[in-house]
């Protein structure tokens, strides 16, 4: 039981490698490609950002008491333990675990789609508070930043919609779909993690 | 399902969840008052370019990619936390 038990935990978490070089490209190189492209727009985006605030930091400053920070900060945990269930769920079904890896992407679409529902609970007090992207040049970026990291969670819980698909009804799951979905949501993951530190924490 | 407990990702997820904490604390606390406090902005910028660079190399597992693609995360991550810590105090 005990052998059983650690031979299982010896597999979780590491990765399938390749015989001759020892490592492996997780996923679809496209996706890779394009997950480069979009870190590197964002910290475009970020920059400029921190560009504006440094001109009108009070402005900025007195925005960003406005935000509601507890959400923010139980939205970071919602997409982190996501992240964890997707990681575990990917490790899952490279060992051949399929039945475990479908109930550990489940759980992570779950956690997943917490997000965009409490996010609904930041959104609207703001918008009837009066807080638009029209207020000033904070709420420009906060509503187009946050707004355009709302579409790729959207559309990064489809693809884990997809994954589930895959590995419920495929006979033999493809490994690099799962590994492709698995990808994109944990890049949701760090544009979060980063907007979260520039719109709710700085000072 | 309880042996995933034992995954060395759930260690990685604990810590990531602690210094989110941390840094939600370090910005309440010092920050309530909504002024410029440079001390703050280092400590949440630098927790969060660590949480960005676990979550790159344990769940994306760049740590196991080949190399182009974990010096592509590095250069990106290294340049944007320069770059977001350059202009902060380019402003002070």
């Amino acid at each position: 039981m005990t052998e059983v038990a650690q031979g299982q935990t010896a597999g979780i978490g590491e990765p399938r490698r390749d015989g001759r070089t020892g490592r492996h490209l997780p996923g679809e190189g496209s996706m890779w490609f394009f997950v480069i492209g979009d870190l590197v727009i964002f910290g475009a985006y970020f920059v400029a950002y921190m560009f504006y605030r440094g001109q009108h930091p009070d402005l900025f400053l007195q925005s960003q008491a406005r935000l509601n920070q507890d959400i923010g900060a139980v939205n970071t945990v919602m997409l982190l333990t996501s992240s964890l269930f997707v990681a575990l769920g990917t490790s899952a079904a490279r060992s051949g675990k399929v039945a475990d890896a479908v109930r550990l992407f489940v759980i992570a679409l779950g956690f997943g789609a917490a997000f965009p529902l409490l996010k609904l609970f930041e959104y609207v007090p703001e918008v009837t508070a009066g807080l638009t992207p029209g207020t000033n040049a904070f709420f420009m970026f906060y509503y187009v930043m946050t707004g355009l990291h709302l579409c790729h969670v959207l559309l990064g819980l489809v693809v884990l919609g997809f994954v589930v698909r895959e590995l419920r009804i495929s006979p033999n799951p493809r490994i690099s779909f799962v590994e492709t979905g698995a990808t994109y949501w944990h890049m949701v993951d760090v544009l979060w993690l980063i907007l979260f530190a520039l719109f709710y924490l700085m000072r | 399902m309880t042996s995933y407990i034992r995954s060395p990702l759930v260690i990685v997820w604990a810590l990531l969840t602690v210094v989110t904490v941390a840094s939600w604390l370090t910005a309440r606390d010092g920050g309530s008052s909504h002024q410029v406090n440079i001390a703050v902005t280092v400590v949440v910028l630098l927790i969060a370019a660590l949480k960005t660079q676990l979550v790159i190399w344990h769940f994306m597992e760049v740590r196991n990619s080949p190399g182009w693609l974990r010096a592509v995360m590095h250069l990106w991550l290294a340049a944007l936390f320069a770059l977001l810590l350059g202009v902060y105090f380019s402003f002070r």
